[in-house]
């Protein structure tokens, strides 16, 4: 996969009766993670379903490589960019290979055979989320954390260099959270994708995360590397949270210790 | 045993039981010997009348149960389906309106038009207050009782049309409205095979956006679906495979809403493909049996086949709208 960045222009988004992100600027490195991060309200998942076309700009743009992506064609924009909602419906019985099969849908024609190209992607998929034994399962017998990474696995097959994830941890207890986290900069390293999430987890997002973008129901607060972005002051102007802001010691991260 | 084969057998039986049965018996061997082109009072028997009916009835069920399904799983509705919605309520309606003013348009295009009509205004009443467009919003019951709503709306509407006919066009009007597989012909059989399997040919390439939309929309639309097109596109092809149906055999009401769930329980169909196969399979075969009864279960009087499946049905979404309320949709 070629690289591909993704940055907003002076974008605007909304629903009908109120503006949730106005004029915002953003680049998103490429072959790096980042995360957005902020209150809720502050319209991260807003910005997350405009960058994956699920919402339109009200002004501004989305630029995917030169393209304005909501210009664009469904089908090339999803051999390039895949998005995994937060809330994913998963079908009747089905099992993690069927599942992880469909995310072939935007390099197959209508009734292209199934190629080698197509096997070897979801082969690679399974393996990337550790789920090569599990194939045959069924999703609804296996536990959330193993459910969210059959879905990434999904998402994983489609094979784009961009991968946006809507609250990826969201319903993950505190370990599975990790591994899920670990599992993403580790499929950074291994393949120069891009990957976009929004996070909760402060803590998490600033240790897992090469880049954070923090927003507030104002605006934009910062964006950067994450011991630029994390510091006490952003913290109280985003959240209007009261916190002391230490460095983990075992990787020079920041780590906030609330008051 | 393979998926299917079940349907796969009770769609032969209940086709020759249907072939066999009626006014005259017909022994097994007569029945061989009409459909291999004799010339006894059998084959006239099953060339003339009931192999036309039996034609028309799996057809037209396959259409039908078709219909339901795509309903079904277009809005994850277990009480979707055309006839509970309304559509099958306005393309009566509008059959009739064509028949009473003397509008000389295909029956079927009247009765689409009609269809789409009556689910426009359905789905529009059943989106929830403040809802930015879309159908995933509005609850299963809802869309029931406003479906049921405006199939008041069209009856009452069919009835003053009604007064408006000619005694014997309002009589046959009226079985017409009711649903019935009397004296139908050849040349509807060809009418169902033409239009029907021209439609089923463009359910069977949309398996692949029904496969992505059972992700989700947002999902499906990251995996290259241009969603509201698809959802347009599938909503219109079971939309014109009901009014197919509706304007050959009438609104027989119930067996788009049974079809696809008896369908995928007895082929244990999971895939949108192996849904779609069952529901028409089980389609053909509930039309065909309804019809059996309701031909052959009272001596001497043929019932229109739409008041077996309305006794059929009717418990049916009584149960079904029971198991809604106990899950606290309504």
């Amino acid at each position: 996969m070629s690289p591909i960045g993704l940055r907003t222009e002076s974008l605007s988004v909304g629903y009908q009766d109120r503006q949730v992100i106005q004029g915002l600027d953003l680049v998103f490195p490429v072959g790096r993670s980042t995360a957005i991060l902020g209150p809720n309200g502050c319209g991260k998942s807003t910005l997350l379903r405009a960058l994956a076309r699920l919402l339109k700009p009200s002004a501004g743009r989305v630029l995917l490589g030169d393209a304005d992506l909501h210009a664009a064609d469904t089908r090339d924009v999803a051999r390039q960019l895949a998005i995994l909602p937060q809330f994913p419906l998963a079908p009747d019985a089905i099992n993690v290979g069927e599942l992880v099969r469909r995310g072939r849908t935007p390099w197959r024609g209508l009734l292209a055979p199934w190629t080698r190209d197509d096997s070897d992607a979801c082969t690679d998929a399974l393996d990337a989320v550790g789920m090569t034994d599990m194939a045959d399962r069924p999703l609804a017998e296996l536990s959330g954390g193993q459910r969210q990474r059959a879905w990434l696995a999904l998402v994983l097959a489609q094979r784009t260099p961009l991968l946006l994830l809507d609250e990826p941890t969201s319903h993950l207890d505190l370990a599975q959270q990790i591994e899920m986290l670990k599992l993403l900069q580790q499929r950074v390293a291994d393949t120069g994708m891009t990957v976009v999430s929004v996070l909760h987890d402060l803590n998490l997002a600033a240790r897992f995360s090469d880049h954070l973008v923090l927003l507030s129901p104002q605006g934009l607060i910062a964006e950067g590397a994450p011991e630029t972005v994390v510091t006490a002051e952003n913290l109280h102007r985003a959240f209007g949270l009261a916190a002391q802001v230490m460095a983990d010691p075992l990787t020079g991260r920041p780590w906030i210790l609330p008051h | 045993m393979i998926r299917g084969t079940v349907l796969v057998l009770l769609l032969a039986g209940s086709a020759a039981l249907a072939l066999l049965v009626g006014q005259i018996h017909l022994s097994p061997a007569s029945l061989w010997d009409g459909l291999t082109g004799g010339d006894g009072p059998a084959a006239l028997t099953i060339s003339v009348l009931r192999g036309p009916r039996v034609a028309v009835a799996l057809l037209s069920g396959a259409a039908l149960g078709l219909a339901g399904a795509v309903f079904q799983l277009l809005l994850r509705n277990p009480l979707a389906s055309p006839d509970v919605m309304g559509f099958t309520g306005g393309s009566g309606l509008a059959i009739l309106a064509a028949i009473a003013m003397g509008v000389s348009i295909p029956l079927p295009l009247a009765a689409a038009a009609g269809g789409l009509a009556a689910g426009l205004i359905v789905l529009t009443l059943s989106r929830p207050a403040g809802s930015r467009g879309g159908i995933d919003g509005a609850s299963p019951v809802t869309i029931v009782l406003v479906g049921i709503g405006v199939g008041f709306a069209a009856s009452a509407f069919g009835s003053f049309l009604m007064t408006r006919l000619s005694g014997p066009q309002a009589a046959e009007a009226q079985r017409w409205l009711v649903g019935s597989l009397s004296a139908r012909d050849w040349s509807h059989v060809r009418i169902l095979m033409a239009a029907g399997g021209a439609l089923a040919l463009c359910l069977a390439l949309q398996v692949r956006a029904l496969r992505l939309l059972e992700l989700g929309a947002e999902l499906a639309s990251g995996l290259g679906l241009k969603v509201a097109r698809a959802r347009l596109l599938l909503a219109a092809t079971a939309i014109g495979l009901c009014a197919v149906a509706v304007s050959i055999v009438g609104p027989v009401a119930f067996v788009a809403l049974m079809a696809p769930p008896v369908g995928a329980r007895l082929a244990r169909a999971t895939d949108p493909g192996a849904r779609l196969a069952a529901a028409a399979g089980a389609g053909a075969v509930i039309m065909v049996l309804a019809d059996l009864v309701a031909r052959a279960s009272l001596p001497g009087l043929q019932l229109p086949i739409g008041v077996t499946t309305g006794i059929l049905g009717a418990p049916y979404l009584l149960w079904r709208l029971s198991r809604e309320m106990e899950r606290g949709e309504l």
